[in-house]
């Protein structure tokens, strides 16, 4: 828990140092409950199905009142004015606080003070926010070290204690951030028969047996022929675009696609296109508007079309229209490229992720590309296709080659998971998992919008993205959440749009109904303590018409929110 | 007689009443306003003196109002061809893409049986599948794990990550800043920072992807940066991702450095002050062989350049204690100002890390894509890089420092007797030539100079002007493809198929044309290691000499020509 240093406070006993974690005496028994609890009743299942008729529905979309709206940019504006102001003051009088910024000796500045001016005036305030430090498995729990900062968040003085908080942060979708447990065992086995480290990258140093078996593995979950596996999510999609693109191909890519993409197709080198987030209408007429005038200037048919979407956006909690773009795809020839970072394992009856939950064969995506950090509690990234693509990344694919190979463990995390989640392994130990996120995600979602938040995204996905709007509430949510217990990310500007600053609850199967009936309770008293419910009630199904002329919005009690959520969540209603 | 005068019509009459009241509503309203009558004054005198001077002022603020409003993409709307839904129609019908990636061509197919099969741990003794045939080897020497202080196989290393992994499980399952910060990840910025005497470290999820996000963090459109001629790959990319102005010097040529440095000196005299870097490698990927880091020092303290040294390959194997390229040199850290590294190489893990001051790494926390869109490392690897330091540590002679770690001694040793055999060899002599130095670990072999004229091979590939880098310029795909490179690799991967059939498993070196920005040439990789013996290095010296001396003792022109046609 971070707290503003008391000024009695006696810091003597407190070390700027992180401590280590201390030593852990529970049983086996224990260690593994706050890991992954325990079902309480198979009520608590839910299985992430679409309705075939409507395959897609665009999420209700709240405003919030105008008064938040300005007082959101009154609070910039405030921030902006005052970090400038002491900017201005600070070099002038205390330049010695601002080596970085300033020429040094004859050395130009390591980065202009305008660059850093968002970091260091707005962050830097709730720095304590982020980057918590943290031991042991980020399952169920996390426990999060105990600081106290009395300079404004420039030391953090660390008493050595930490404190247990249910884990709504972790990207652990169906909690197999484990310590305990099948998946553990067998990657443990592997550094006794493989060592800790792949000795460098496959091409050169060669494929493993176990870097085989799993690159099949993806490849049957995700239904292609092969796959390649990378040992960074975020360099899998850097490095990527350059073997498939150039100067003559065009990219048309979804405005929120994540930055990894974009960093990707801006080394690539081919042109660039941006269609406003899931807006089919829009892309469509890029596309036509994009073959029928060919490249810019010389009007030459573009060398190939790829269009760039992601399964789930892990920011609004949307997933994006895909039955939408599968049938532009069959009308217009583009390829597709979909990064199901966040939905592979999450989304789906079987956690094949979106194309699963919309039931498209994957023959329909040219190149499925997904991270492994999120949903089997491994780390890295795959590129899934055909043989012949797979043949052809493999000798040009610039990670592959130039890149490290995932290390052993990493890899047999990857095989023992995802073969437990496609029921190889562990009988029904997969299923639970992806029913209980099924339930947790449903439930968690229509009972914040019943409370009165403003939710954006869509029924199943596992990220919640809960409004705050104004920029001062983000420290603010996040310490309260905190004091009780709960750890949350906050994420605003440059993350977000400048005003939608938000909480991302990110759901797990390792929660019961019990914590997130725990969550709620907790939402409700800081929901009506910030002031955070603007919704107005036609998201999460009106209780209480309220009166709208005396600006009463309607409102569900906690008490009703807990008694019927759990099984009004699991229809198709909302 | 007497004409009535013209009745002027009614409607005009109120037109011109209305617009009159108005203007002088709004002439009154500007005098109201403070100032307002200075103006209005100044307007009228001003037109009294020059009534033109009204007319072209007036011109002038419609000219800018119709600027302002034009589109900023009307150049490229003009050039668009004005089409009606029918022909959008057919021209989307007779469009055809190329392929997404272009097939594997049947004369490169042979490169994805290039890749061996090992089953169980890269370490010094392997076995191997073939692909084709499932036959195993076992007991092969192995010449190309990178791991080597062969610290992946450690077992303290092992112990000490299965002791993390029952106590923070494999993944850490989100980005450093949302609470993917373990304790161990910060043990392990300690560890490297101290180790390589800097004053703080921060570590990425993978080595190749480190660079890249690095130097974007400190360069911007209209900095400057100079980079070796001969840096690998992922420096090159982090240059040109950059933005930024690039110069190139001829690789390790200090002379040359010197000189744009000083031409540009000129330049830069009245300019902004911009930021200016040089990148280069502690231990060149591509060569093997490393910059006079005194000199160079020198060079950048004069011209006031920051150094950027990439130490992938040097951190672990330089210096008596792995502390790469400035310990050899006896220079502190603090004169490099941003050191880029691996932990999946010499430190038995997997990852990378960048060491400077407290201002360059917070920077990096909040600026460096990879670092804040990804996952952090798993905990576990922190642990055994870690783990690693400490190992190299707690060998080191506290009394004399500049005494060789006995850990590191063997790879040394062992880098120098490989590099000696092949380098002194007669038999070998004019048929290869070695192209690394006595310290590098790694060893780089290519066919001798003359041979290759004999054969009528280019003295490199791709590169600037070439065809393949105009291909790529082009959007040609299928140009990629160089021939003569494609069998100058094949031969070179007969010499690696003859050695593994006597149980010795070497590599070379795989570059993909297209990517590289620089010339290349294809060469013979050997990765020494600490725990290889005399035995074994002169065992694996005598096969590898029998199988280059087979293949290339008798490559001529013809046979060469019978490679291509055979493939």
């Amino acid at each position: 828990m971070s707290l503003k240093a008391d000024a009695n406070l006696d810091l003597s006993k407190w070390s700027t140092r992180l401590p280590d974690a201390p030593a852990d005496g529970r049983s086996d028994e224990e260690k593994a409950e706050m890991e992954f609890g325990r079902l309480t009743s198979e009520k608590w299942l839910s299985i992430a199905k679409c309705d075939p008729d409507h395959p897609f529905k665009a999420p209700i979309a709240d405003e919030p009142p105008y008064f938040v709206v300005i007082m959101t940019y009154l609070n910039y504006l405030v921030m902006i004015l005052i970090g400038h102001i002491r900017d201005f003051l600070g070099m002038l009088f205390t330049p010695q606080n601002y080596k970085a910024m300033l020429p040094q000796n004859g050395y130009p500045p390591w980065y202009a003070s305008f660059e850093s001016f968002y970091p260091r005036r707005l962050k830097g305030r709730m720095d304590d926010c982020f980057a918590r430090p943290i031991h042991g498995v980020p399952g169920r729990y996390t426990y999060c070290f105990n600081r106290v900062s009395p300079d404004g968040n420039k030391n953090f003085y660390y008493d050595g204690s930490s404190t247990p908080c249910l884990n709504l942060s972790s990207y652990n979708y169906l909690g197999f951030a484990q310590s305990v447990g099948r998946c553990t065992d067998d990657s443990i086995d592997s550094v006794r028969t493989h060592g800790t480290s792949a000795g460098g990258p496959c091409d050169v140093a060669g494929h493993s047996d176990l870097l085989r078996s799993t690159e099949k593995t993806i490849a049957k979950f995700v239904g292609k022929d092969d796959s390649l596996i990378f040992s960074m999510g975020y360099g899998t999609n850097a490095h990527l675009f350059t073997s498939l693109l150039n100067s003559k191909c065009l990219v048309i890519s979804d405005s929120l696609n994540h930055s990894s993409t974009r960093f990707g197709i801006r080394l690539s080198g081919a042109a660039v296109k941006v269609f406003p987030h899931n807006d089919m209408a829009a892309l469509e007429s890029i596309i036509r508007e994009s073959i029928s005038q060919g490249q810019t200037k010389t009007h030459r048919p573009w060398k190939k079309i790829l269009v760039c979407v992601e399964g789930l956006y892990s920011m609004e909690g949307e997933y994006c229209n895909l039955p939408a773009v599968v049938a532009l795809r069959e009308r217009y020839k583009f390829y597709l490229f979909i990064d199901e970072a966040h939905s592979i394992g999450a989304l789906g009856e079987h956690g094949r992720g979106v194309t699963e939950y919309f039931n498209i064969p994957s023959s329909k995506i040219d190149i499925m590309m997904g991270t492994l950090t999120k949903s089997f509690g491994a780390a890295g990234g795959y590129i899934a296709a055909t043989q012949d693509i797979i043949d052809r990344l493999r000798v040009d694919f610039t990670t592959n080659i130039y890149g490290e190979t995932p290390p052993p463990p990493v890899l047999q995390q990857i095989q023992t998971s995802m073969r437990i989640v496609a029921g190889e392994l562990n009988g029904n130990e997969g299923k639970e998992r992806l029913e209980r996120i099924a339930f947790n995600s449903r439930y968690l979602r229509l009972g914040l919008k019943r409370l009165g938040y403003i939710v954006y995204g869509n029924d199943d996905s596992p990220v919640i993205p809960a409004l705050l709007y104004t920029p001062a509430k983000m420290p603010a949510a996040s310490r309260m959440f905190l004091k009780y217990g709960i750890a949350i990310v906050i994420v605003g500007y440059p993350a977000t749009a400048l005003i939608t600053s938000r909480i991302r609850f990110c759901v797990s199967s390792a929660l019961t109904k019990e914590d997130i009936d725990r969550i709620l309770a907790v939402a409700n008293l800081i929901g009506d303590k910030m002031c955070l419910k603007f919704g107005s009630g036609m998201a999460g199904g009106e209780h209480h018409p309220g009166d709208w002329k005396k600006g009463i919005r309607p409102r569900w009690s906690l008490e009703e929110v807990l008694a019927k959520t759990p099984e009004d969540c699991k229809k198709e209603m909302y | 007689m007497e004409t009535e005068p013209q009745k002027t019509p009614q409607f005009i009459q109120i037109v011109a009443s209305i617009a009159s009241r108005a203007w002088y509503s709004l002439i009154t309203l500007c005098g109201k306003l403070p100032g307002g009558e200075y103006v209005i004054n100044y307007v009228r005198a001003s037109h009294k003196n020059d009534p033109w001077r009204t007319f072209l002022e007036i011109l002038l603020a419609l000219l800018a109002i119709r600027y302002f409003l034009a589109s900023r993409y009307s150049q490229d709307e003009k050039d668009k061809v004005s089409l009606t839904e029918k022909e959008v129609d057919e021209l989307i019908d007779d469009w055809v893409p190329v392929p997404i990636v272009p097939k594997l061509r049947k004369d490169e197919r042979w490169q994805l049986d290039s890749i061996p099969l090992i089953h169980g741990p890269a370490s010094t003794r392997v076995t191997v599948e073939d692909p084709h045939t499932g036959k195993k080897t076992s007991d092969v020497l192995n010449f190309t794990s990178k791991d080597f202080l062969c610290m992946g196989t450690n077992s303290k290393v092992k112990e000490e990550s299965i002791k993390e992994m029952r106590a923070a499980g494999v993944g850490a399952c989100g980005p450093p800043n949302f609470y993917g910060t373990q304790d161990v990840h910060v043990r392990v910025c300690e560890d490297l920072a101290k180790f390589l005497g800097a004053e703080e470290g921060i570590i990425y999820g993978q080595d190749y992807c480190t660079p890249t996000s690095v130097l974007p963090c400190f360069l911007k459109r209209g900095d400057i940066v100079v980079v070796d001629g001969g840096v690998r790959l992922a420096l090159q990319k982090a240059a040109l991702i950059s933005r930024c102005d690039v110069e190139w010097f001829n690789h390790n040529d200090l002379d040359h450095l010197e000189q744009i440095l000083s031409n540009l000196e000129d330049d830069l005299k009245d300019g902004p002050l911009n930021r200016r870097f040089i990148v280069t490698e502690g231990l060149f990927e591509n060569f093997g062989d490393s910059p006079d880091l005194k000199r160079l020092v020198e060079i950048k303290n004069h011209y006031k350049f920051r150094l950027f040294l990439d130490e992938t390959n040097s951190v672990g194997t330089l210096g008596p204690n792995g502390r790469g390229l400035p310990e050899v040199y006896g220079i502190p850290r603090t004169e490099i100002e941003i050191t880029v590294g691996s932990m999946a190489q010499s430190l038995g893990s997997s990852g990378g890390f960048c060491v400077g001051c407290h201002d360059m790494i917070y920077h990096q926390i909040l600026s460096s894509n990879a670092y804040v869109f990804s996952a952090s490392l798993p905990p576990y690897c922190a642990t055994a890089a870690s783990t690693s330091i400490h190992l190299i540590e707690n060998a080191e002679n506290k009394d004399d420092p500049s005494k060789s770690n006995p850990l590191i001694k063997p790879l040394k040793d062992n880098s120098k007797l490989l590099h000696r055999l092949f380098n002194e060899s007669n038999s070998l002599k004019d048929l290869i030539f070695v192209r690394s130095t006595g310290y590098s670990p790694v060893l780089h072999m290519r066919i001798n100079s003359n041979l290759r004229k004999s054969l009528g091979l280019p003295e490199g590939y791709g590169g600037p002007g070439s065809f393949v880098s105009k291909a790529v310029k082009r959007g040609h795909e299928s140009k990629y493809f160089d021939v003569q490179y494609n069998t100058e690799n094949y031969v070179l991967q007969q010499v690696i198929n003859k050695c593994l059939d006597g149980k010795v498993l070497i590599t070379r070196s795989k570059r993909v044309l297209h990517h590289e920005l620089l010339p290349v040439v294809p060469e013979l990789i050997l990765h020494s290691n600490s725990k290889f013996t005399e035995e074994d290095i002169k065992h694996a010296y005598n096969v590898i000499e029998k199988a280059i001396i087979d293949v290339l003792g008798n490559l001529n022109k013809e046979r060469f020509d019978r490679y291509t046609n055979e493939l």
